[in-house]
């Protein structure tokens, strides 16, 4: 490959149709406007040549803010014209190496990738392993990018509405998208029963939380827990399906915090102070068995003792 | 495509507030996503002109007063066609703009505001003179401060700069005006004080000045004197005198501009000089 340097007037210059980003937000090229017209483009943009034109390949923010600043050049790197999925792989390395770009930016391409993928490889789909490398993503992104890229249309031009607002105008993100998702998952798969119709789940908890029933996206990790509390410490799946029912109910002002902390918190607790009492057990008995010459310390014996008060009361209470 | 760059929703404020202004002021000369010209580092989202002299020029964007605009204030300020520029945005965000600092900002630097709603509705929220023409509050403040122990004369300067708001040649001709009835004033007290025949106060300011000038009364202010003759002589007509080209149209707003200035100034000086004499300020 020959890259040349060159002077190219912006004007000169096309967005590259297979950009994955979508999202430019103001506050940020405002930013990068204020340092180029201070001190000018000091990275050249990657273009391949057209025609008479130039197509970016990177640097799509410089070439915007060189129009807005009226540049008459800007210095360019051209290369020789890649092949549609050289070209698309190319800008994920450039990009989603250098700074983290949004996650529906990357999931709106990757279908694009395996598609081309699967042309080159007599239609073989590529592994998640295979997709990392090719994209320079790592696997727990490239999963996440998959529950935003398996979100019904609806929800995404919603997420797509949000993410082209400025920061502090969105009220949801890309993570609680990802975060509902991966909740909704774990209900449909452990308590089927209790989603009758997944979109007016979603329906339901995206409303709770515009209007602050739900306070956090890390609360849906008390909804996976609700639903996993069935296998995991025997919690009636009525009353877990009940629950469950509550939050998805959409004239229900009650949240999953409120759910979680009323009716589940206590045995997720239990199910953790039982772990640390068999773990301290277990100490004990091996020290007492091994007739180690070792003495336990004092602080040790001191915070047994003081357990061990506490215990008394608590059985006899 | 037009405003093929920008998202779904700034995309829908760029289509109606160029609808708006479409409406205000025609579409002729109307240029969309090209720059104005070569030595103004900034291209609007669009503009037109909307007569041989004045030029509307629009940025769209979500980030109020950006650097864009911050930046290219002083070339358009000097470019050779008088030009008002807007900031369009979306009414969250001209809402929304913690304590108005932008917005205030916008204004204060003569950018005008066109905001546009979820249902599309497009409002000019403030209009914009030419840039050249911008006088701000702050600005004529400072300027007037010193005016400070002589109320009428600022009650009479604000007056005239709500007048060069709407019209700069009215404008300067009030503040023109202001001037020259302080130079009368000193006149008609110096007839009565017999330093100056009788009559001498119906002359016209600058007669009256090449008078007062052999007396000897104002020995001690004759820079005032001296720069009251020339502001008379260089600004009196320019308002009377319509530009013809694009070009003597902003040399024309930036003379009235300056020479809105200098009447405060030299309103200043006058007013030291009636006082230094022992005179009164009878300003009608």
């Amino acid at each position: 490959m020959s890259d040349v340097l060159k002077e190219i007037a912006p004007s000169k210059i096309e967005r590259n149709p297979d950009n994955p980003r979508i999202f430019f937000r103001d506050e940020e090229m405002d930013t990068l406007t204020a340092s180029i017209r201070r001190y000018g483009i000091q990275v050249p943009i990657t273009v391949y040549s057209e025609g008479s034109h130039f197509i970016l390949i990177d640097g799509e923010r410089r070439w915007r803010c060189a129009r807005k600043l009226n540049l008459k050049s800007m210095p360019a790197l051209v290369r020789d014209k890649p092949s549609r999925l050289k070209n698309i792989l190319l800008m994920f390395n450039i990009h989603a190496l250098r700074e983290q770009w949004d996650y529906l930016t990357i999931a709106h391409k990757l279908p694009d990738v395996i598609e081309l993928f699967q042309k080159d490889n007599s239609g073989r789909e590529p592994t998640e392993a295979e997709l990392s490398e090719l994209t320079g993503l790592t696997r727990g992104q490239i999963r996440r990018c998959g529950f935003l890229l398996d979100l019904p249309t609806k929800y995404r031009e919603i997420l797509e509405e949000e993410l082209a607002l400025p920061k502090q105008f969105q009220k949801l993100s890309e993570d609680f998208f990802i975060e509902m998702e991966r909740a909704l998952k774990t209900v449909q798969h452990r308590v089927p029963t209790a989603i009758k119709n997944l979109n007016s789940a979603r329906d339901a908890l995206i409303a709770k939380f515009r209007n602050d029933t739900i306070g956090n996206i890390t609360d849906f990790r008390m909804l996976s827990k609700i639903a996993t509390s069935v296998k995991r410490l025997g919690v009636r799946e009525t009353k877990a399906r009940e629950a469950l029912k509550s939050i998805f109910d959409p004239h229900s002002k009650i949240g999953i915090e409120q759910v979680f902390a009323e009716q589940f918190e206590m045995k997720f607790d239990e199910r953790k102070v039982i772990h640390s009492a068999d773990s301290i057990y277990d100490f004990l008995e091996h020290s007492l068995s091994d007739n180690s010459t070792t003495k336990a310390s004092d602080q040790l014996r001191k915070s047994l003792s003081r357990l061990h008060r506490l215990i008394e009361r608590f059985l006899k209470s | 495509m037009p405003f093929d760059t920008f998202s779904e929703r700034l995309k829908l404020v760029a289509d109606e507030s160029l609808a708006l202004c479409k409406q205000e002021w025609g579409r002729n000369g109307l240029g969309i996503e090209i720059p104005i010209a070569p030595k103004i580092g900034w291209q609007p989202t669009f503009y037109m002109k909307p007569n041989r002299v004045l030029m509307v020029a629009v940025e769209v964007g979500d980030r109020l007063f950006p650097d864009s605009l911050r930046g290219a204030a002083h070339d358009i300020e000097h470019y050779d066609f008088p030009i008002s520029v807007y900031q369009a945005c979306a009414f969250d965000i001209y809402q929304h703009d913690p304590h108005h600092d932008r917005v205030d900002a916008l204004r204060d630097h003569g950018f005008g505001i066109i905001t546009v709603d979820g249902s599309g509705r497009a409002v000019i929220q403030t209009r914009a003179e030419p840039l050249a023409q911008h006088l701000s509050q702050k600005r004529l403040d400072d300027v007037l401060k010193p005016l400070t122990p002589t109320p009428t004369l600022k009650v009479r300067f604000r007056a005239a700069y709500a007048t060069y708001c709407a019209n700069v040649g009215q404008g300067l001709q009030a503040a023109a005006q202001i001037v020259e009835s302080m130079v009368v004033c000193i006149a008609g007290q110096a007839e009565r004080a017999g330093v100056v025949p009788p009559g001498t106060s119906g002359k016209d300011a600058a007669l009256i000045i090449d008078d007062l000038y052999p007396t000897g009364l104002c020995h001690n202010y004759r820079a005032a004197l001296g720069g009251a003759r020339n502001f008379i002589r260089q600004y009196r007509n320019i308002a009377s005198h319509p530009a013809r080209t694009p070009r003597a149209e902003a040399d024309r707003i930036r003379n009235c501009k300056t020479g809105f200035l200098e009447a405060a100034r030299i309103a200043c000086e006058l007013r030291d000089l009636i006082r230094g004499v022992g005179y009164r300020v009878l300003v009608v």
